[in-house]
């Protein structure tokens, strides 16, 4: 608030008395019109308006720029930022601002601890820019507007808060929960009459209270984990399925080769067959015994031992050591 | 004669400036004349006179006042104990009932204290601690939480904005007959005592444990049954390949046999070729370098060698 009035009264310096009353008065007369243009003249700031009270009457407003006034203190002139955008911070101070700003936080945790509705606690930290609309409702109509503007939101804040779930409050709902702080803080501006008008509410962090941050955060790894674990197996399951399915396919595929062999074998076969036969069916005894001469032809030679017996022998197996035979069959 | 005049002007400056007086925008005045009081309050800024010496003018804010309450530790109907932290605005709504009654802002201050506090205790132990933190049933919104998680809130009967309602209304009957109008009550803060909220620390860590051992089992059990069905799809796989292999070579083996049997079987004399044919190719492979062969001169082969006829 600017309570301070915007004009200066000079002092008037005191003349040593042995000089000439004549100068003496030129230079009460100089300090005169001194002091009355130094008590009627004020600048407003390019952000501001002037408020210009008469005798504590409030007269008129004024623009940036420079104005007349009456001297002497009979009008004075109080100054509010209008243009400027204010900010109040709830829950932690903004210590020293700039590129990286540094924020405290723990001497305002009270602040900023609020009641959810199914009765947890979390900690919420909030931003409110406003600026004054109302010049003259902000200076006249309520002592202490700034307490009273922190007040406002408090008392708001832990309202609409204290309809909420932790969860909401926490993840889903905090857009909401700002607007609808934004709209509700505006109605009792209004209702108090502080002419000022609230241009945003930004949630900061909102957290769970310490103590009870390292079992949120133990959620946040369950959860985590609980993708991890689902990847992992799904990994396994890439790495097998597909592979298999190759080597079913490669097993059909032989498959199919075998049956093709299988097929094309036995049509070879048959078509040999069924022309030897058709050879041999011209001459069949002659062929018969061809091929079977021809047979023992190849065969007999490599047989290491034969024995021949004549037809009329009964039997000649007595005569065979077949354990010499060097355990080879006997036909 | 000069100390004279001198002594007419002090005296006029004197009586002046005793007879004129300043409201400010943000002032109500009453005037008293010996302690009296006289006129209508001054509720209008500006310049204004009153009987110099004999009258004096009382200065009051017309402004909305702050009251801000200690924050009191105060029972629930359901013996929860609570911080509470109230804040009121109020004004001075009639001035010489106020200066009669109060005389100044610390006198309203104390009374205001001893009205408000009273009333937020009697409304405070009148109701549970959800009414007074809760506005409204609306239902909450639950995000992306499973069923299990999920809050459902008990109804609540009166709520936080008609207690607060309850506090300003019978704070505002009390306060009629002080030349005082409140305003406005509000909650500021409402918070455990340290004892409940280490409690009610330890109950948000149980069920936040609860819900991480959930996740954990969830991908536990999420996992097995991955491999559950990879298993599953591995051995469907397997078997249903082998069972189109087996049939496939069970088609191909028939279809052999028949053409086989097609050529081989057509007539008796094609099946005795055919087992003519087959023993003698298979005497290459029965017989080898160590076999000892006995052949009768009654075969086949041998015939000729006794007999130059065969018989």
């Amino acid at each position: 608030m600017n309570g301070d009035p915007g004009d200066r009264r000079e002092i008037p310096e005191i003349k040593l008395p042995n000089l000439d009353p004549a100068v003496l008065q030129r230079a009460l007369a100089v300090l005169a019109v001194v002091v009355v243009a130094v008590t009627s003249f004020y600048t407003v700031g390019p952000e501001e308006n002037g408020l210009v009270l008469r005798f504590g009457k409030f007269e008129r407003v004024t623009d940036p720029g420079l104005h007349f006034k009456l001297p002497f203190g009979v009008e004075r002139v109080m100054k509010v930022p209008i243009q400027r955008q204010l900010k109040e911070e709830f829950g932690f101070r903004t210590v020293r601002s700039g590129v990286r700003s540094q924020f405290s936080t723990s001497p305002y945790a009270d602040e900023a601890n609020i009641l959810t509705g199914d009765l947890n606690a979390a900690l919420v930290e909030w931003v409110v820019q406003y600026r004054v609309i109302d010049p003259y409702k902000y200076l006249f109509r309520v002592r202490n507007v700034g307490d009273t503007f922190r007040d406002i939101n408090e008392a708001v804040m832990r309202e609409i808060v204290g309809d909420r779930t932790v969860n909401e409050v926490l993840t889903v709902g905090r857009a909401e929960v700002a607007m609808v702080v934004q709209q509700r803080v505006q109605e009792l501006c209004d209702q108090y009459d502080t002419g000022i008008q609230v241009e945003q509410v930004v949630l900061q962090d909102v957290n769970p209270p310490d103590p009870v941050k390292p079992s949120f955060n133990e959620v946040n790894e369950a959860q985590q984990e609980k993708a991890k674990l689902i990847n992992q197996a799904q990994s396994e399951y890439n790495q097998i399925i597909p592979r298999a399915r190759g080597e079913a396919l490669q097993t059909v595929r032989e498959a199919e080769g075998y049956a093709l062999e299988r097929i094309n074998r036995a049509r070879g076969d048959s078509a040999r067959f069924v022309a030897l036969y058709q050879a041999y069916a011209k001459a069949p005894e002659v062929t018969r015994r061809r091929l079977y001469l021809e047979t023992m032809n190849d065969i007999l030679p490599g047989v290491e031992r034969k024995v021949v017996v004549d037809g009329d022998l009964k039997s000649v197996l007595p005569l065979l050591d077949l354990g010499a035979a060097r355990g080879g069959e006997a036909r | 004669m000069k100390i004279g005049s001198i002594i007419l002007a002090v005296l006029v400056l004197v009586i002046l400036s005793s007879s004129v007086y300043v409201v400010k925008e943000t002032e109500q005045v009453i005037i008293t004349q010996f302690g009296k009081p006289v006129g209508d309050p001054v509720v209008t800024p500006g310049l204004k006179f009153k009987l110099p010496m004999v009258q004096t003018a009382h200065r009051f804010d017309k402004r909305f006042l702050e009251w801000d309450g200690d924050p009191n530790q105060l029972p629930t109907r359901d013996k929860r104990f609570i911080w509470v932290n109230t804040y009121a605005r109020w004004r001075i709504s009639d001035p010489l009932l106020y200066f009669q009654r109060l005389r100044d802002e610390r006198g309203a201050q104390t009374r205001l204290d001893d009205i408000l506090d009273g009333e937020t205790r009697n409304a405070i132990a009148n109701y549970d601690l959800v009414e007074v933190v809760r506005t409204s049933n609306r239902e909450p919104e639950q995000g992306d939480l499973v069923a299990e998680e999920q809050v459902t809130l008990d109804p609540i009967a009166a709520g936080r904005e008609k207690i607060r309602l309850e506090i300003l209304h019978n704070a505002q009957q009390r306060t009629t007959d002080l030349g005082i109008e409140i305003l406005d009550v509000q909650f500021k803060r409402i918070n455990y005592v340290d004892e409940v909220q280490r409690k009610v620390y330890e109950r948000m860590i149980a069920e936040r444990r609860r819900i991480a051992d959930r996740f954990r089992s969830e991908g536990q059990g999420e996992a097995m049954r991955i491999r559950g069905e990879k298993d599953r799809d591995l051995l469907e796989i397997q078997s249903e390949a082998y069972r189109q292999a087996e049939e496939l070579k069970g088609d191909a083996d028939a279809t052999a046999t028949e053409i086989y049997a097609a050529a081989y079987g057509r007539n008796a004399a094609t099946q005795d070729f055919y087992g003519f044919l087959k023993t003698l190719e298979s005497y290459p492979e029965v017989f080898d370098g160590k076999s000892t062969l006995v052949l009768s001169t009654d075969g086949d082969f041998y015939r000729y060698l006794t007999d130059v006829d065969g018989k």
